[in-house]
């Protein structure tokens, strides 16, 4: 284990503790904290992982989340058993512009559960898993976001970004549309994934963790590829 | 989780992957199973990647699931070692190791990244149990995958599959079209005015589907549909298409593996430039043999006629080009050359009004022995019957002008010498030709033999066979008791130069532009098909093709087995080498001929050549001391 990896393994570690008493309606994080975590050292291909996506209404940090999906996984395959999609219930007028690429219209967002209802299973999910996406920075900020608002603390979240294996696996590519998640899936041959839905995108970014794992060394460490992800 | 309250809970498809049912739901079997029953088993999906190169599943191990190619492909061997299958997306792989309770037996290797989906067994059983369409499928596959495997084997052996690609197989150009939400009703207007039996259903953007006449007749009309639905309803969404510059090879792998038999081809920038069919590739391979006779056979007028003749070069250089043997290249070609000699006939009698008398159209030579190739003039004559009139032979003479014009417009250019119905000589009643054959044979001169052997080669195609039969009778028995007309055929066949030197080198000629060739027809099929002549003559073997001839010899003992079937396979040999050659020339656009260059063949070639040659100079040996008096 390198250094950083330590003092990154040490410093999840001390805030996992802190949640470890919380309790009330901040129980879910104590559970959270329980789970049996892998050591940054150990080989990537051992790890358990959990894609997940959020739908936004929009880009700012005030954006409101529509649905939430998400599948846990490991290098062995993606059990689709595992996968949750939830719409989340907003009551704001939404953003057009969200609403036309996600399709997911005022009135069924309204219908959704409350945030509230959903993070506790999101969390139970999470727990232990190394969440993987594309862009993964917006899936962290939405979670640190909303779990601050909800249980008054942010959550520790270990995660891996697809998008920076991909700058690291193919650097130089000019623009950033060599880097988009369709983009980066047909360079595996994976096949193209049509739905704009976090369900979906949760699993084209598995797949694409999948095959990108495929090209890297089979004694890649959890923690080179955590350190990939964090800055973006 | 407390349900919300109100009439509409509303938590739609919740957890479904809308991206995997889709596919399920379009992947046979799964598409025969009930929408519901998709999307639970889709739930039950795990998703996993193999990189080119990975083994997915080893021979030995033990299984519990069963497999379905998303993207990329596999290939299954069996015991690690012979190729048995390749299978691209939508094939679904390893159900034998579940039918036999887990082990497996093919290693599984990942051809291309491929993306695979795969279910648990129990939910495989389960299904074969409850839907027999789901089951039927798994019984099916055994045999197609058997089937499969051949064709691969057979593959193997057909480089020309590899190397044409698509594009050479089908017309360029606009494919008949209609967007997604036209009526069924207009679409098989469409498909009507236009004449196709596929439509392929673009929107601006592009391909979203295909839509066939089993389309039609499965979803449509089976199905119940109403003629004002969209088309869209019934299409096969998304079909799978390939690049046009695909090899057929890839073609047929993705038609066999994937059950289907159209394929939208796509040029570099994903325009759509046509749909392949299976008959496109099976029109390819030669198979289309018998379409083509049905075509000549069946040519309502003479120019369909010439038409469809003109086919015949084409299919013989398909045929040789995707691997066929030379004997059934040949028989190929023949029976498209009967076929023409039949129909010209009917087409004439149906000018001229019915024969006055009883008549055969007979073949002579290579068609008559079966042996022909294309570019072949013709060769041919009609046996009438003794009781003709003045009148009667005036229609006869019509009609072998008919019949000869015909057949030269349709490719089988006039006889120089002659030889065909047009001519007077040609145009003999029974009677009249048998006192022919008799002047031959009893009073023979080495010019008259030279220009006769032909005439011993004869086969009826058309009119009374009794006629023809009838006259062969006579022919074969006067000639069997004759040997001084058989040391006439000898020695005119010992007149061909085998192009051997004493060391086993090949003495060539050259040829109008300074190149050593080898005259292939002359130097080593005209000998072989002389021997074969002259011998089965000397017994009064009836047979007429060289092959036949040469086993009738050795079974009637009159040829040593081992000598009979070298001979064959010299003959066989040469004519392959003479087919390939063209196949190429008849591919190019350049009339086909028999001047091969050694230096064109591989080492090993020239090796076999080499020995048919010596094959041959023997069997003229033997021929020399025991037919033709030692003399020559």
């Amino acid at each position: 284990m390198t250094g950083g990896d330590w003092l990154a393994g040490w410093r999840f570690a001390r805030r996992l503790k802190r949640l470890a008493n919380a309790d009330g309606d901040a129980r879910p994080l104590a559970d959270y904290a329980k789970g049996a975590w892998p050591v940054r050292g150990s080989p990537a291909r051992e790890a358990p992982f959990l894609a997940l996506d959020f739908e936004l209404d929009g880009l700012g940090t005030g954006a409101h989340v529509l649905q939430a999906g998400w599948l846990p996984f490991d290098a062995g395959g993606i059990p689709l058993a595992g996968a949750e999609a939830r719409d989340i219930r907003s009551g704001k007028t939404l953003d057009d512009a969200a609403v036309t690429v996600h399709g997911i219209g005022e009135e069924r967002a309204r219908k959704g559960e409350p945030l509230a209802e959903v993070m506790p299973e999101l969390l139970r999910a999470l727990s232990g898993r190394i969440v993987i996406a594309h862009g993964a920075s917006i899936e962290r900020d939405v979670l640190l976001r909303t779990t601050r608002k909800l249980y008054g603390m942010a959550l520790p979240v270990r995660s891996i970004c697809t998008l920076a294996i991909e700058r690291k696996l193919h650097p130089g590519l000019v623009g950033s549309e060599p880097y988009r998640l369709a983009t980066a899936r047909s360079r595996y041959n994976l096949p193209p994934h049509g739905q704009h839905d976090a369900l979906g995108d949760a699993l084209a970014a598995a797949e694409l963790f999948l095959a990108q794992l495929s090209r890297l060394p089979a004694d890649t460490s959890l923690g080179s590829l955590e350190r990939l992800a964090v800055g973006h | 989780m407390t349900p919300i309250a109100g009439p509409c809970t509303l938590r739609p498809m919740a957890s479904e992957i809308a991206e995997i049912t889709a596919f399920l739901g379009g992947t046979p079997p799964f598409d025969t199973l009930p929408v519901g029953e998709v999307s639970a088993l889709a739930r039950v999906v795990t998703v996993s990647y193999a990189r080119a190169g990975d083994v997915v599943l080893e021979s030995g191990t033990m299984n519990d699931r069963l497999y379905v190619v998303r993207s990329g492909s596999v290939e299954l061997r069996l015991a690690g070692e012979e190729l048995t299958a390749r299978l691209g997306a939508g094939s679904c792989f390893a159900y034998p190791s579940l039918l036999r309770g887990g082990e497996v037996r093919n290693t599984t290797i990942a051809l291309e990244d491929t993306l695979l989906y795969s279910l648990p067994a129990e939910h495989f059983h389960r299904l074969r149990k409850d839907a027999p369409s789901f089951g039927a499928h798994f019984a099916d596959d055994e045999a197609q995958r058997i089937r499969h495997a051949l064709k691969q084997q057979k593959l193997g052996r057909m480089p020309e599959l590899d190397r044409t690609s698509l594009e050479e197989l089908v017309r360029r150009g606009d494919p008949v079209s209609c967007p997604p939400d036209a009526t069924i009703r207009d679409a098989v207007r469409v498909m009507r005015d236009r004449d196709v039996s596929t439509l392929a259903i673009c929107t601006t953007a592009g391909l979203v589907g295909i839509f066939t006449d089993k389309d039609l007749r499965n979803r449509v009309v089976a199905g119940e549909t109403p003629l004002d639905q969209p088309v869209s309803a019934v299409m096969t969404e998304g079909p799978r298409t390939l690049s046009s510059h695909a090899s057929v090879a890839e073609a047929m792998a993705m038609m066999a593996a994937g059950g289907f038999r159209h394929i939208p081809l796509l040029d570099s920038a994903g325009n759509l430039i046509s749909i392949l069919s299976a008959t496109d590739i099976l029109a390819f391979m030669g198979s289309n043999a018998i379409d083509a006779g049905m075509a000549i056979a069946k040519a309502p007028t003479p120019e369909a006629f010439v038409a469809a003749s003109k086919q015949i070069d084409e299919g013989f250089a398909a045929m040789v080009g995707s691997g066929f043997h030379a004997i059934h290249a040949m028989r190929f070609t023949s029976a498209l050359g009967e076929a023409a000699h039949r129909r010209a006939a009917e087409l004439a009698e149906a000018e001229l009004g019915p024969p006055p008398v009883p008549y055969a159209l007979v073949v002579f030579g290579s068609l008559a022995r079966e042996e022909q190739l294309v570019g072949s003039d013709q060769d041919n004559g009609l046996v009438l019957s003794d009781e003709i009139d003045a009148d009667g032979r005036a229609y006869f003479e019509r009609l072998g002008g008919r019949i000869s014009d015909l057949l030269n417009d349709a490719g089988f250019v006039y006889c120089k010498g002659g030889i065909m119905a047009k001519e007077a000589g040609q145009r003999l009643t029974l009677g009249d030709w048998q006192r022919r054959y008799e002047h031959w044979i009893d009073s023979p001169t080495e010019d008259a033999v030279l220009r006769a052997t032909i005439f011993f080669d004869m086969r009826c195609v058309h009119g009374s066979q009794s006629l023809v039969r009838e006259l062969r009778r006579a022919v074969i028995g006067k000639v069997a008791a004759s040997p001084l007309f058989i040391s006439y055929l000898a020695r005119d066949a010992l007149r061909s130069k085998v192009p051997l030197g004493i060391f086993r080198n090949l003495v060539l000629e050259k040829s109008d532009d300074g190149h050593k060739v080898f005259d292939a027809k002359a130097q080593a099929i005209m000998p072989v098909i002389d021997v074969a002549r002259t011998l089965a003559l000397a017994h009064g073997i009836e047979a007429v093709g060289t092959v036949e001839r040469l086993r009738a010899l050795a079974e009637g003992g009159k040829m040593a087995k081992g000598d009979s079937q070298s001979l064959e396979d010299a003959f066989l040999f040469v004519n392959e080498l003479r087919i390939a050659h063209q196949a190429v020339q008849v591919k190019a656009g350049d009339r086909p001929d028999n001047a091969i260059e050694p230096a064109s063949l591989s080492p090993l070639e020239r090796d076999y050549l080499k020995d048919a040659f010596s094959v041959i100079r023997n069997a003229l040996d033997s021929l020399r001391r025991n037919q033709a008096g030692g003399i020559a």
